[in-house]
């Protein structure tokens, strides 16, 4: 991977994308710094040692770890890339029910291209709906419920919050435009990279947070495992089940070289790290109505009181086998829903292919599917594991449940960076050729 | 402010084409000169630094030697490809000679200029027609037919301006790549292209292959396992799909025909790829609509074109299914030593332009893919013609009639009369049914080009009715007869939309030509293709809507632009290997490369036999030796190339991207090739006879170019994994 980088840093025009693509992400790290006009900045920062200190901190867990730490600091691009991922997908959904944005899509690129605006104008629209409650939020002192400080300058002054609210929302609209052209220009896909910036850019704080509280043994033990995991994960990333395939429409004169290279790869973990975030979302439901709950003044009743003493804390049993049945039932669910037997094994059938050996049609999707449940097992308990590695360290070391080296961090790290690796690669193999004659 | 509005108005009406206002500039200061020059006995040469006094001198020399004045327009059109542009300008605006000036300016540069058409037709008539002008600037011109030798060939492109057929220069350019000898290539150095018919050769046809085959074994396709297809039921022992593009066997007729054979298909691939062989050639290839036997040979049709494809075979043993099927005895089966796209060999020429009457429909692929902009030459005289809203009907049976009686209608007036329809069958099929009521016509389908353009130039006199395919006739003007402006000019009657918006417009260009009057209308019903392909699942019955007929051109547009940049973005890393490979050969065949690299790896060998027989026989065997297996190694790359693509799609499946997963793979592949290079050669200069005479390399003999096919792969078509999860969760929910 490191020759990789040296070798595209000495090849002149992978080395403008590269450049192009830091220089994008510098720029992206800025703008989640910089805090938004008519912020007290002393004061969030006040509030958000007082939040990372409590246990409440993992009510925006996820928000948080997709805004990189933007978002409880206010900041220019506080509202990260979440605008944009919930309209495309708002608007991938829309296609299905809209008879209009089907005809569209149908129309291949230029519809495409039509569709495309259309999700900028509701991310758009998001980010002024999600800018005004955040700031609504803050207004009223519901951001940081713990912390008494006042947190924005100038809170009744209906100019100073339209700024702030414009500011957030022209944000959002600016680090669209950046994840485009890196998609463009660079290297990688913009918005997975962009994702990827906000991971690990809170990785130092974290570390040096562990480091300066539990000493240097701890450190040194979440150092290690944490480079372990990761190469678990690469390892685990790239493994695949290849189902070898032939084509019988054409007569093909002689063959040249031995061995197959038309194939189907089944992924070991073939669902990616969709099925984490579904359990971990579905996991915060219970957190949700306790709150809701515990607002009223009433004895809560014994279900309430379960799920406050089993499912708040991510360091109790309960919470750590539900979580790890979760992920097992969504990755299954999530490896049928997109990767559908019958279907493919109707798809090489018209287009004339086959397993050696097997049957079309029918056989070949049986077999498809008595590889992939056989092959899911293995994916699914490897996701559980990972996933629950933050909630045992926190168990364990005591470490803050924003553990660094987390589940869905590390898979959302491994997976963007092998796939720019590997976009790398294929730019440079392109461009080293030699051989036998001079 | 008058220049922002224009810009703004080009800006919406036809985005992405270039500003006129510099060139138009240009033309009036050229006709300020008009005059001088006019009085002058002998013509300056002209000279391209000074673009007005060239446009001057053009025009006055193509009023002496042709008896035409270029209109302004055609100037600008000439001053537009100058700069290299594509120009649109509409059928009878005189393209010809708007590109013959232009090709004049480039070969005035120094440059030498290749003008690409269609058809040997087109490339002989306008060189011949245009030669007296070029003669005046002092331009030499040439070009090429499909009859032409070696010597007439390179005589032909060692002129100043060539003129050829797209698929002539093509054939060209790829013998060049298998000669062995120096002497004995064809093609200088591309320079210019001036491609006439832009849109229909850069876009249309880019996708399309030039194949250069070598006749290898004869085919081996069994009667016996045509005669086995022949028994099986359609429905019941195989299925054909919607599009009628693939068959498969269904799980009956696995057995039947595993039992008439007696043994496992699916663990035999031979037998397998036979039997898919013989099936697909009964049971989608039909006698007399998609190939004729003639002389014991089956010879196929172009279905867009509808003419005999006298140069084409169906790839991969295809041809001999055909051949088993008919019982004919089987041709050689040709193996594909080397190809090139359309788009590959036009991207060869440093400088590019073209012409063309519909050319901002396809703006965006010219500048996506050739990098050339469109520039709109407005017509000499405003267009006049009345395009009426197009008719609709349910069935294709109601718009037939309605077609006959239409032109029973508007022929008793005495006004012509051009049909065009979409395919062969359909302008055979009209043709009977006018006869039945009657009508004479005269029907075109691109089998002769001469005889054809004879035909169109009188498609507008009076009282004719002419009924033509798409291509037939094209780049030759209908003048109206006499009397036919009182009774309102050429009438075009298009028999059903054609899958792009732009090839109706070609169609209805070719009335109201030069401010004509003229008149068009399409009549489209709910069982023509363009429905039943692209919008099968929107459309249900009854009469379709013009938004649904403009939807569905939009979808097909869109399918044909995805297919080609996807082939595009495939045949890229090949164009890179083929490069690289032609480079190296460059070397072998001009240099002392072979020498260098076998007399390193076998220096005994190599002293030993030169003082045998000299170093000048050694070289050239070391030559012809490495050349050798250069191309036969080439072959087998790209034969693995185009196996490994046809199944990369199925790699989506992992979340892989198809494409990387190609570029992936082939470059290893290009080192074993190389690796493989090496080896024989140095094996083959080890075992070799090599006498004072020479080498004697038997069955290394170069074969003639016999064959040209097309094929096409879908990327992934399991759509993306979002598309699949919609999908599932749709049909779920429709079912209930």
């Amino acid at each position: 991977m490191l020759t990789a980088f040296t070798r595209a840093f000495r090849t002149p025009d992978l080395r403008k994308k590269l450049l192009f693509t830091l220089g994008i992400i510098a720029l992206f790290r800025l703008g989640s710094v910089l805090p938004t006009p008519g912020v007290n900045n002393e004061n969030i920062a006040r509030c958000l040692q007082q939040a990372q200190a409590g246990d409440s901190g993992n009510i925006y867990g996820m928000v948080q770890l997709f805004s990189g730490g933007a978002l409880l600091k206010l900041s220019v691009f506080a509202l990260g890339i979440m605008p944009y991922i919930t309209a495309s997908i708002i608007l991938q959904l829309l296609v299905v029910v809209i008879p209009r944005l089907e005809a569209l899509k149908k129309e291949g690129q230029a519809g495409q291209t039509k569709i495309t605006q259309y999700t900028r104008y509701l991310t758009i629209g998001l980010a002024i709906l999600q800018s005004t409650a955040f700031i609504a939020l803050a207004r009223s002192g519901q951001l940081f419920p713990q912390c008494r400080e006042e947190i924005l300058i100038d809170k009744d002054n209906i100019f100073a919050i339209v700024t702030m609210v414009l500011t957030m929302t022209a944000g959002t609209g600016v680090i669209m435009w950046l994840g485009e052209l890196v998609t463009d220009r660079g290297v990688g896909n913009g918005m997975s990279i962009l994702i990827f910036t906000q991971v690990i850019a809170v990785f130092p704080a974290e570390l040096l947070n562990i480091a300066r509280q539990k000493g240097a043994f701890v450190f040194a033990v979440v150092i290690i495992t944490g480079i372990a995991m990761i190469a678990l994960v690469v390892m685990v990333e790239q493994a695949q089940r290849r189902i070898p395939v032939q084509y019988a429409k054409r007569m093909v004169g002689r063959r040249m070289y031995g061995g197959t290279s038309t194939y189907i790869p089944l992924k070991v973990n073939q669902a990616g790290i969709i099925p984490v975030i579904f359990a971990s979302s579905l996991l915060y439901l219970p957190q949700l109505v306790t709150t809701l709950f515990s607002n009223s003044a009433e004895e809560p009743n014994q279900v309430v009181q379960w799920i406050e003493q089993n499912l708040v804390r991510g360091d109790t049993p309960a919470y750590m086998i539900i979580f790890f049945l979760l992920i097992v039932f969504f990755t299954y669910f999530y490896v049928s829903i997109t990767f559908n037997p019958v279907e493919v094994a109707d798809n090489m059938k018209k287009y004339g292919g086959f397993i050696p050996g097997i049957r079309p049609g029918r056989p070949t999707a049986e077999y498809l599917n008595y590889v992939l449940t056989r092959l899911t097992a293995p994916g699914a308990l490897y996701l559980g594991l990972i996933a629950m590695v933050p909630i045992v360290a926190l168990a364990v070391v005591g470490a803050s449940q924003n553990f660094p080296f987390g589940g869905t961090s590390i898979l959302i790290m491994v997976g963007v960076g092998l796939d720019t690796v590997k976009q790398i690669e294929s730019q440079l193999q392109q461009r080293n050729y030699e051989g036998f004659l001079k | 402010m008058a220049s922002i509005t224009a810009r703004i108005r080009r800006f919406l009406e036809r985005p992405g084409s270039i500003d006129l206002a510099p060139f138009q500039r240009i033309v009036a200061a050229a006709g300020e000169r008009e005059d001088d020059l006019r009085a002058a006995d002998e013509l300056p040469r002209p000279s391209t630094d000074d673009l007005a006094g060239f446009c001057a001198i053009m025009r006055e020399a193509a009023r002496r030697t042709l008896g035409l004045r270029p209109y302004d327009v055609q100037l600008v059109g000439t001053l537009a490809m100058l700069s290299g542009n594509v120009a649109e300008m509409a059928t009878g605006e005189g393209k010809t000679l708007s590109g013959a000036m232009a090709a004049a300016g480039y070969a005035l540069q120094g440059k030498r200029v290749h003008v690409i058409s269609v058809n040997d037709y087109l490339a002989r008539r306008d060189a011949e027609w245009m030669g007296p002008l070029y003669e005046a600037v002092g331009v030499s011109v040439g070009w090429i037919s499909e009859s032409a030798t070696p010597d007439e060939r390179r005589a032909a492109y060692a002129a100043d301006v060539t003129y050829g057929s797209v698929s002539e220069i093509g054939f060209d350019v790829l013998r060049d790549r298998i000669v062995t000898d120096v002497a004995d290539l064809v093609v200088p150095e591309p320079d210019v292209a001036l491609v006439d018919e832009a849109d229909s050769v850069l876009v249309d046809e880019a996708r399309v292959p030039l194949v250069l085959a070598g006749a290898a074994d004869p085919g081996d396709a069994a009667p016996e396992t045509a005669a086995l297809v022949r028994r099986l039921v359609k429905g019941y022992h195989y299925e054909i799909d919607d599009q009628e593009r693939n068959v498969h066997l269904t799980s009956r007729g696995i057995d039947t025909v595993e039992e008439a054979l007696g043994l496992d298909l699916y663990d035999t691939p031979a037998a397998l790829t036979e039997v898919n062989l013989a099936l697909h050639a009964h049971a989608l290839l039909t006698r007399d609509v998609d190939y004729i036997v003639r002389d014991g040979r089956v010879h196929l049709i172009n279905p867009s074109r509808g003419r005999v494809a006298m140069l084409q075979r169906w790839p991969d043993g295809l041809q001999a299914a055909v051949e088993a099927k008919e019982a004919l005895a089987p041709s050689e089966s040709g193996e594909v030593l080397d190809s090139i796209t359309v788009q590959g060999l036009i991207t060869r020429y440093p400088q590019r332009c073209g012409m063309t009457g519909t050319a901002v429909a396809v703006g965006d692929q010219l500048r996506e893919f050739y990098d050339l902009r469109v520039a709109v030459v407005p017509p000499n005289r405003p267009c006049v013609r009345i395009d009426e809203p197009d008719r609709l009907f349910e069935y294709a049976m109601e718009r037939d009639h309605a077609l006959v009686d239409e032109i029973a209608e508007v022929h008793a007036t005495g006004r012509p009369i051009l049909v065009g329809t979409l395919d062969v069958a359909e302008s055979e099929r009209l043709a009977g049914n006018l006869a039945g009521r009657g009508l004479d016509c005269v029907v075109l389908n691109a089998k002769n080009d001469a005889e054809e353009a004879a035909i169109i130039a009188r498609a507008g006199e009076r009282g004719a009715i002419t009924v033509s395919t798409q291509m037939a006739g094209r780049g030759t003007d209908i003048r109206l007869g006499e009397g036919v402006e009182e009774l309102g000019g050429l009438y075009v009657i298009g028999s059903g939309r054609h899958a792009s918006s732009r090839l109706d417009d070609q169609l209805r260009g070719r009335a109201g030509r030069q401010g004509d009057p003229g008149g068009s209308v399409f009549l489209v019903s709910g069982e023509d293709d363009l429905i039943t392909h692209y919008v099968a699942d929107e459309y249900a019955r009854g009469v379709p809507d013009r938004e649904l007929v403009g939807h569905a051109q939009r979808v097909a547009e869109g399918v044909d632009m995805e297919i080609h940049r996807n082939t595009w973005r495939y045949t890229r890393l090949l164009e890179q290997h083929r490069a690289m490979v032609l480079g190296l050969r460059e070397k072998v065949l001009r240099g002392r490369s072979a020498s260098d690299a076998l007399s390193g790896a076998a220096p005994e060998r190599w002293t030993e036999l030169s003082e045998r027989v000299g170093e000048d026989v050694l070289d050239e065997a070391a030559r012809q030796i490495v050349l050798f297996h250069l191309d036969r190694c080439w072959a087998d790359h790209l034969a693995y190339l185009g196996e490994l693509r046809e199944g990369i799609h199925l790699r989506a499946l992992g979340r892989l991207s198809p494409i990387e997963e190609f570029n992936k793979e082939a470059k290893p592949a290009y080192e074993r090739m190389l690796a493989e290079v090496e080896s024989r050669s140095i094996a083959a200069f080890e075992a070799a006879e090599i006498t004072a005479d020479g080498l004697d390399l038997d069955g290394a003999g170069l074969k003639r170019p016999t064959a040209t096919w097309t094929y096409l792969v879908q990327e992934n078509p399991f759509g993306t994994e979002w598309e699949r999860i919609l999908n599932r969760l749709t049909t779920k929910v429709r079912r209930r």
